[in-house]
């Protein structure tokens, strides 16, 4: 018996069945037992994350002394920096949780700086629009098409002038688009639940390794 | 009180017969009775790191933002299936492999599995969990920038993006391929299925990626399993073609059956 193996499979088969009961069934001490493994679930990552923090620390404060060329051990040190100022910032405020002063943190630095990453993505959608819509073969001729009859849909100028530009986008969304998105829907359901039936026999063992 | 959950004894009695079908599906792939077509994304991943090892540039393989505790949970598992076939062709092939980490609780199965496969390969000495697979941010931009920075900086030779992704595919799809570098893109997102498509050498749809460790392995018992996946597909068809028939008529017994 490989206990490595054998026993994580056991608990993989476990819960997964108390979490099937949990779902289709009403019996009280079923949701309870789930609601116990799910406050396990909470702690041990809880757990996680503090000796994620201590391994931050542990590989980011190596990168930093070493400073080896073509690294890019300048990124740590600001991790770092940044690390010690929101712990320091915690314990100095007792601000645990949601505060006045980790929002102002938040607002001033992350939240700029993820509007900045997220509205790039327009450049990032025009660059993959020009890679796609070149008609090279018929396929990609009718992608190009179809994305042509959209664009003038939703833009409103198109419609103000032809009100058929408003139709044909929609037919296209409706008929032609909900009808291929339910059958990848369908697809992925089926796939999903095959996935999670061979995980709980113990067929996957993707996330336990090949061995 | 009802034992089973109103509104979902239809869908567990699905369950139950899923289960009978991979049952069978896994015994008749164990008699060799069952041969699934190629996917040629998946064949492609040996190439994607055998190009980084004649380049002598690293490969990148991304499992995505997943947890194991939300929807995306099977998504995830996918992914961590690729991420240790390709460890284990890198330690092979000596192609060295980046793998960026954005979630507490999947990080220490993925490091457990890619050194499981460095292992197997005997070539552990030659694994740096560290470089190798960094955490980088659980944020989904500030996960999104470092990525692209390390593969502006690094310029792999290829990337394979497997897992659940959000809007930051679109950048890493970008990025890569701006670099030069080959790739294949998976996922199960719908909205991200054609940012894939657009920008990736090979893209995975929807269950493909599902069906990505079973069709890896080898193993004629998990191929067996893809078909299970086909034939519960082909039932899925079937009841819609008749359940739309049968609306068209104004007898709603299918979908009044599914609903119970």
């Amino acid at each position: 018996m490989d206990y490595k193996r054998d026993i994580p499979l056991a608990i993989t088969f476990i819960v997964g069945v108390i979490a099937i009961g949990d779902y289709y069934t009403g019996i009280e001490a079923v949701t309870q037992t789930f609601n116990v493994i799910k406050n396990w679930g909470i702690v041990l990552q809880g757990f996680a994350l503090g000796l994620g923090a201590v391994n931050l620390f542990r590989v980011h404060g190596r990168r930093l002394s070493a400073r080896k060329e073509g690294t890019d051990w300048y990124f740590s040190g600001w991790l770092l920096l940044m690390l010690v100022v929101f712990i320091g910032l915690g314990l100095v405020t007792g601000e645990y949780e949601q505060g006045a002063t980790y929002s102002w943190l938040y607002n001033a630095i992350y939240l700029p700086l993820g509007s900045t990453m997220y509205s790039s993505l327009a450049f990032y959608m025009a660059y993959g629009a020009y890679k796609v819509l070149r008609a090279r073969n018929f396929d990609a001729a009718l992608l190009f098409i179809t994305a042509v009859l959209v664009i003038f849909g939703n833009t409103p100028i198109f419609p103000a002038i032809y009100p058929g530009f408003f139709h044909m986008r929609e037919w296209i969304f409706g008929p032609i688009v909900s009808g291929a998105y339910r059958g990848v829907r369908i697809g992925i359901g089926i796939g999903a639940v095959v996935l999670g039936i061979k995980t709980l026999i113990g067929m996957e063992t993707g996330y336990l390794g090949r061995r | 009180m009802a034992i089973l959950t109103p509104g979902r004894i239809v869908p567990l009695l699905a369950l139950i017969l899923v289960w009978v079908a991979v049952y069978i599906a896994i015994n008749m792939g164990k008699e060799g009775k069952i041969k699934v077509r190629r996917i040629a994304g998946l064949d492609a991943i040996e190439e994607v790191v055998g190009r980084s090892v004649e380049m002598g540039r690293p490969v990148f393989d991304i499992i995505g933002m997943g947890t194991f505790t939300d929807s995306y949970a099977t998504q995830t598992v996918a992914g961590l299936s690729i991420l240790n076939y390709v460890a284990g062709l890198s330690a092979r092939l000596g192609a060295e492999l980046i793998a960026p980490q954005a979630k507490v609780d999947v990080m220490p199965v993925a490091i457990e599995l890619v050194r499981d496969a460095y292992n197997v390969e005997g070539k552990l000495d030659e694994l740096n969990v560290d470089e190798q697979l960094p955490y980088l941010s659980g944020t989904q931009f500030a996960w999104a920038s470092g990525i692209i920075g390390m593969a502006a900086r690094r310029r792999p030779a290829g990337n394979i993006m497997i897992g659940p992704f959000w809007a930051e595919s679109m950048m890493f799809a970008e990025t890569f391929d701006r670099i030069g570098a080959m790739q294949v893109g998976g996922t199960a997102r719908t909205y991200q299925i054609p940012f894939f498509a657009a920008l990736c050498d090979y893209c995975l749809i929807g269950e493909e990626i599902f069906a990505a460790g079973a069709y890896v392995s080898g193993d004629p018992a998990q191929i067996g399993t893809i078909a299970a996946q086909d034939w519960y597909k082909l039932a899925a068809i079937a009841l819609s073609i008749v359940g739309a028939l049968l609306s068209t008529v104004g007898v709603n017994i299918i979908a009044e059956l599914l609903s119970r």
